[in-house]
């Protein structure tokens, strides 16, 4: 197996404070790991850093066999092959169900046809196929803000999905859901990946739900991973030590 | 300030009006049979004029149309200027002053300039709604530009979509009913506006409210304001049916 991303030594500083800090990661092609950590952690910045999206950072990051640069965005074929699934879905509100999920083909469809309005034939498959696999067919026409939460999310992931992604990165994809929509959710997402062969990374605030869907969890805190394990040997004490452990942060630190 | 004190300033404003206006309020005794006398020359209004009636409605009509038109040209340009997101402060804050002191001159003034500028006739009028218009329209345009959600244009750059791609699908889908609200919504009041400017020469069906009235002719100033109400009433249904489409 080929890694899809692999990071050294990543340093990140938001106007001085540390966000991200020697952080070496490498996530293998058909792989799913999910990232774990206390809110201010730095799974949003590492995973913006992932997709592409985060400037200024120190190091030396690979993702699908192509240096990311810290100062200028990634190339349109590469920005197409990284999917990213936002926590707020990130919806244009005033389109149709349809047109959001087709907006994914926008890196590969053809330049100039769609500024006209013009998707080629590929591109109405795959959104139909996309629709079809995520339940959203009957709300096509339907406008994103006239959907539930739950079916927003579901668009968010069809637009992934249709973008033929060779790898998912996904920022708390299952936080506004309940119990049995975040199972569904999940499931949805590591499915399609498996069926693509592609890696995925997630960020999550549920540990035990983490586990049952990643092949990897690893626990990121004050910007340094703190755990990489296999799903499955990740201890309790692992996770206590993760969320409530000795707090580096002087002004947090309870005195006794 | 406390409730009572606002009160106190707003029954002494009144007391002072009333008091220093009691010149025309024993005027206003003698001014009942004046008013009737006038009000009943005005029936029946003489339709017969409709042929000047429809000039003055057509040239109105046109000031407006052609002063929305330059008036949203000047504001795509300078709603670009006035925008924070879009701009330093250095560059919005003398902008979004400018436009505010523009707003704040009335549109019957920036008139009578245009005519002492350029002259008589529908030329001066269609500037000065131009002029007047662009006050508002330039920053409505800048606050749709600014209440434009970065997130989904983000995504669609992370997507792949090239910089024309997110102006096309993910910035312009969010301007394009506000934008398209707020110029409909400034061509009515220009269309209102428009029709007194005739009154200061600057064209259009106000000037005949003026001759009509000047010459004693009231049924004739009758038929034109019969005219004028129409016109803003068919205006006034036109952008409800329109409404309906910009949500
Ligand atoms: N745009 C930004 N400007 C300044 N500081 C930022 C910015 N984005 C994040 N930070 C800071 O960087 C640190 C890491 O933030 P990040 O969003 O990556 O955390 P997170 O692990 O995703 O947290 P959460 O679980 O709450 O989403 C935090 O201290 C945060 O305040
Ligand atoms: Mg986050």
């Amino acid at each position: 197996m080929t890694p899809a991303i692999s990071l050294s030594g990543i340093g990140h500083a938001f106007d001085g404070a540390v966000a991200l800090a020697a952080v070496d990661l490498t996530v293998m092609r058909g792989e799913c790991m999910a990232l774990l950590g206390p809110s201010g952690a730095g799974k949003s910045t590492l995973l913006a850093l992932m997709d592409g999206r985060l400037r200024g950072w120190s190091g030396a990051a690979e993702v699908l066999n192509a240096a990311l640069s810290a100062h200028q965005p990634p190339r349109r074929q590469m920005r197409a092959d990284t999917g990213f699934i936002f926590q707020d879905f990130a919806l244009v509100e005033r389109q149709s169900v349809y047109q959001n999920v087709m907006n994914g083909r926008l890196g590969r469809t053809s330049h100039w046809g769609s500024l006209w309005g013009r998707f080629n034939d590929r591109d109405h498959a795959v959104v139909g196929a996309v629709l079809r696999d995520t339940g959203l067919a009957d709300l096509a026409e339907r406008r994103a803000d006239q959907l539930s939460g739950g079916q927003r999310q579901r668009v968010a992931i069809a637009r992934c999905l249709a973008q033929e992604p060779k790898l998912i990165l996904a920022d708390e994809p299952v936080s506004n859901l309940d119990p049995a929509h975040a199972e569904k959710v999940l499931e949805l997402i590591t499915g399609a990946a498996r069926k693509r062969g592609i890696g995925v990374v997630f960020t999550s605030h549920q540990p035990e739900l983490s586990q049952r869907f990643a092949d990897r969890v690893v626990g990121l805190r004050d910007g340094r991973i703190l755990f990489d394990h296999p799903a499955g040997l990740v201890s309790e004490s692992d996770i206590a030590g993760l969320y409530h452990g000795a707090i580096p942060d002087p002004q947090l630190r309870v005195v006794s | 300030m406390s409730r009572s004190v606002v009160w106190l300033l707003l029954v002494g404003a009144v007391v002072w009006a009333l008091l220093t206006a009691d010149v025309e309020m024993a005027k206003l005794g003698k001014a009942g049979p004046r008013l009737w006398d006038f009000l009943t020359r005005m029936v029946p209004p003489d339709l017969t004029i409709w042929r000047e009636m429809l000039r003055g409605l057509a040239e109105t009509l046109r000031i407006a149309i052609l002063g929305t038109l330059f008036a949203v040209i000047l504001s795509a340009g300078f709603g670009i200027l006035a925008s924070e997101t879009l701009m330093r402060p250095a560059v919005w804050r003398p902008v979004r002053a400018l436009l505010a002191m523009v707003r704040a001159i009335p549109l019957i003034l920036v008139a009578m300039l245009m005519v002492g500028a350029v002259g008589l006739g529908p030329l001066p009028g269609i500037l000065a709604i131009t002029f007047h218009a662009t006050g508002m329209l330039a920053k409505f345009y800048a606050e749709a530009i600014d209440n434009v959600a970065t997130g989904p244009v983000a995504a669609l750059e992370s997507a792949g979509a090239s910089k024309l791609q997110q102006l096309r699908y993910g910035i312009w889908p969010q301007m394009a009913p506000v934008i398209l609200r707020d110029t409909v919504f400034r061509f009515e009041l220009n269309l209102r506006e428009s029709l007194v400017l005739g009154i200061v020469g600057a064209g259009g069906i106000g000037l005949y409210i003026q001759t009509y009235v000047r010459s004693f002719q009231y049924e004739k100033a009758a038929s034109v304001t019969l005219a004028i109400v129409a016109l803003v009433l068919l205006s006034e249904l036109v952008n409800t049916l329109l409404k309906k489409r910009f949500s």
